[in-house]
């Protein structure tokens, strides 16, 4: 009888062992996209005029970036950032699993790795922006020419 | 021939002198601040300063006050106004000379 129980917590404990690793793919609430960036409801250029303020260095590298960048390249980052603050917070909760989850599901990355560094990528950058942005003009196409 | 020679002394010493000064704008800023007490990284400090002339020239600033808050809110939080102001006042002068008027303008 405790042979058997043995057996079937070893079982389990294997078990346990195999599933975590699969499920370290996911996304959480905060990774790759923090949370702030997917309850904010703030308009891109809103986002952008804030980080100008709040972190001007990282605003300053992104836009170096980009203007780096080809021309399509940078309609493409542009659009598809416009894209993403469309989506409410549930799609982009699951935008955020589909690029956690398949590192080929954003096209935009295949032709700039950094396309939405100003955007996703740091915790610390999003919250002093996400804090100050409903302050900032809606409409303000100035932020893309820096 | 003795003017001439005073002339070129002038010069060589003007050179000589101002070689260390000019060697790297971002060492003399860095080394400024150090008399101000401001601390922290050069590359950060001279990157503020460069973006603070960025926002001049670009009209997201307009008044030197609007540039010394900017200042201010980049550095450590126990900065003071006054620290800010002299950060301000070097970064300009260093920087972008053209928009000293602007802190004599005392706007």
């Amino acid at each position: 009888m405790l042979r058997k129980a043995s057996i079937a917590a070893a079982a389990l404990s294997c078990a346990a062992m195999v599933l975590p690793a699969a499920a370290s793919a996911d996304s959480t609430d905060e990774y790759p996209i923090p949370s702030r960036m997917m309850k904010t409801t703030c308009t891109v250029d809103q986002y952008m005029a804030a980080t100008r303020d709040t972190d001007p260095v990282y605003y300053e590298r992104y836009m170096i970036d980009y203007k780096n960048r080809p021309a399509d390249v940078q309609t493409g980052a542009r659009n598809r950032i416009y894209w993403f603050f469309s989506l409410d917070y549930a799609g982009r909760r699951q935008y955020s699993e589909n690029t956690a989850t398949n590192v080929y599901y954003e096209q935009m990355a295949t032709r700039w790795g950094n396309w939405a560094k100003l955007f996703f990528n740091n915790k610390g950058v999003v919250a002093h922006a996400t804090d100050v942005c409903m302050n900032y003009p809606p409409n303000d196409p100035g932020v893309w020419n820096w | 021939m003795k003017r001439l020679m005073a002339g070129i002394v002038a010069a060589a010493a003007a050179l000589v002198l101002a070689a260390p000064a000019n060697a790297d704008v971002d060492t003399d800023f860095t080394n400024e601040l150090h008399l101000y007490g401001i601390y922290g990284q050069k590359d950060y400090n001279a990157w503020i300063a460069k973006i603070t002339c960025k926002r001049l020239n670009r009209g997201v600033d307009t008044t030197a006050a609007q540039s010394a808050k900017f200042v201010h809110d980049q550095l450590v939080k126990d900065t003071t106004t006054e620290q800010a102001w002299q950060f301000l006042g070097a970064g300009l002068r260093l920087y972008c000379p053209d928009k000293l008027p602007l802190l004599q303008a005392g706007q």
